[in-house]
């Protein structure tokens, strides 16, 4: 960069010392590393349940924020997941981290859905197959896992992408601020939105008779979700 | 298979278009990237983010045009503080730009400055220039671009300073402020060639004394005239004449 008199300025200036990171209200659980999740439920269903698949759909009502850690992975879309999933995430996270100065804590359950399967080779009919195994629901906006601690977020990170892309849904890694962020920033989208239409203000109002063409759930839904995805782009 | 009329007579059922959608299709959750329907597909189109346009593009605003009030930092400051005190108690500063030289020939260097009690200071240009813009020492501002280095001292030594700098090519003298004068180089070279204080001093002193010296020889100058000229005319009459009675004019001169 040219200074006055055409004279190049030296853009190295004085050295910016950051406080190190206080990390004084944070302790580590006794038990630090991910529990270990059970293929089966202890009382496993005798009754085989129907496939309900709404408990994919739409946005996640639990688990959304953060508890005890600072760090985490937030699903961004529906999908089931189940013991080879659990396994691996536990494997990773305990092979990657410290757990002398960092903890991680699962947020979602043991797999509690039965899931049927009928034998491969088979034409249709026959009734209802046996159950093949237990599943998790976990629906978009959902913390899948924390992770705490004596860590940075740029620590954390690097396996916490490998994890999530792991997954059988698209998933972030995440930390507090930077979820505010996203939240904020999705808030901000919606009120500086220059159209004025709006999916929303469509559907409420059954513009040039468009329920016909949508489900009666794209009321709570908004054209932000279809099936089990969660459109980002989407205001 | 409700839709379907039976029998002779056609007769139009309520249609449920909850029923008849679900006959083809799959169901709302699926694995795959379910088709939507066109009339969806549109709205979806229609109803899209626009991002608001401000009425000026950002890239015909100026760069960096509002600088926001960074965090003082705590060195920085106590670096600031460190400049106004060296700046205040020295009675010469010299600035000099200072090219890059061996960590060993700037200890020469300094050991041989230090001799004649001029300091060599290290001070970054971003904490120089608002300290010099507050004091009165703001037209030196524009020599602060680059690698410099001040040279301070409490005793305007300018001399032993320039012979110093002569033997490092690398350290140049840009210019300097003493006694609250801003000089150039040429302003302290002849500063150097000055004779010293005491000599100035003493040379005024003579100068001033020099008319009141002479105010007694002044004055004493037309008498002192005329004794010679008749110490000259008697040593004539006396070479001349030989005379014993003494010339007329020098007795009426005693009355």
């Amino acid at each position: 960069p040219a200074g006055p008199g055409g004279v190049a300025v030296p853009r190295a200036g004085l050295k910016k010392l950051a406080l190190p990171p206080d990390y004084s209200g944070i302790t580590i659980p006794e038990k630090p590393k991910l529990k270990f999740m059970d293929k089966v439920p202890a009382v496993p269903k005798v009754r085989r349940e129907p496939r309900r698949l709404r408990d994919i759909r739409g946005p996640s009502q639990e688990a959304t924020d953060f508890t005890q850690g600072q760090y985490g992975i937030l699903a961004l879309g529906g999908g089931y997941l189940h013991w080879g999933h659990f396994e691996m995430i536990r494997l990773t996270i305990g092979r990657s981290m410290d757990p002398k100065s960092m903890f991680a804590v699962w947020r979602v359950p043991a797999p509690y859905k039965s899931v049927t399967r009928k034998s491969l080779g088979h034409r249709m009919g026959g009734g209802k197959g046996p159950i093949d195994r237990y599943v998790t629901a976990v629906k978009s906006g959902r913390l899948v896992l924390e992770v705490g601690g004596r860590c940075q977020f740029g620590e954390v990170r690097p396996f916490l992408a490998r994890v999530a892309q792991k997954l059988p849904f698209p998933a972030v890694p995440v930390s507090r601020e930077s979820l505010q962020e996203m939240r904020r920033e999705e808030e901000e989208k919606r009120l500086n939105n220059q159209n004025p239409w709006t999916f929303e203000r469509v559907v409420t109002s059954n513009m040039l008779g468009m329920r016909k063409y949508l489900s009666p759930y794209d009321l709570q839904l908004k054209g932000r979700y279809w099936g089990k995805f969660f459109l980002k782009h989407r205001v | 298979m409700a839709a379907l009329g039976g029998g002779g007579t056609r007769w139009r059922r309520a249609w449920l278009p909850a029923l008849q959608l679900l006959r083809r299709g799959s169901k709302a959750v699926t694995r795959h990237w379910k088709a939507m329907h066109l009339q969806r597909q549109k709205l979806l189109a229609l109803t899209e983010f626009l991002p608001p346009r401000p009425p000026v593009p950002p890239r015909c605003r100026p760069r960096h045009a509002t600088e926001e009030p960074r965090q003082e930092d705590g060195y920085a400051r106590v670096l600031r503080r460190q400049a106004e005190e060296c700046l205040r108690g020295s009675r010469m500063v010299a600035v000099c730009q200072f090219n890059s030289l061996p960590d060993e020939d700037v200890a020469t260097l300094r050991h041989f400055l230090r001799k004649h009690n001029i300091h060599l200071k290290f001070i970054l240009n971003e904490i120089i220039r608002p300290v010099l813009a507050q004091s009165e020492l703001r037209s030196l501002l524009p020599l602060f671009v680059c690698r410099n280095v001040l040279l301070v001292s409490p005793e305007a030594r300018a001399r032993e300073m320039l012979r110093v700098l002569k033997g490092v090519p690398q350290v140049v003298l840009l210019g300097a402020c003493i006694d609250g004068t801003i000089l150039s180089r040429q302003g302290v070279e002849n500063f150097a060639r000055l004779p010293s204080l005491e000599v100035s001093q003493g040379q005024t002193v003579a100068a001033l004394s020099l008319l009141s010296s002479q105010t007694s020889s002044l004055l004493q100058r037309g008498p002192a005239h005329l004794t010679a000229l008749l110490d000259e005319h008697i040593r004539r009459l006396r070479d001349t004449g030989g005379a014993t009675e003494p010339p007329p004019g020098r007795s009426s001169g005693n009355h």
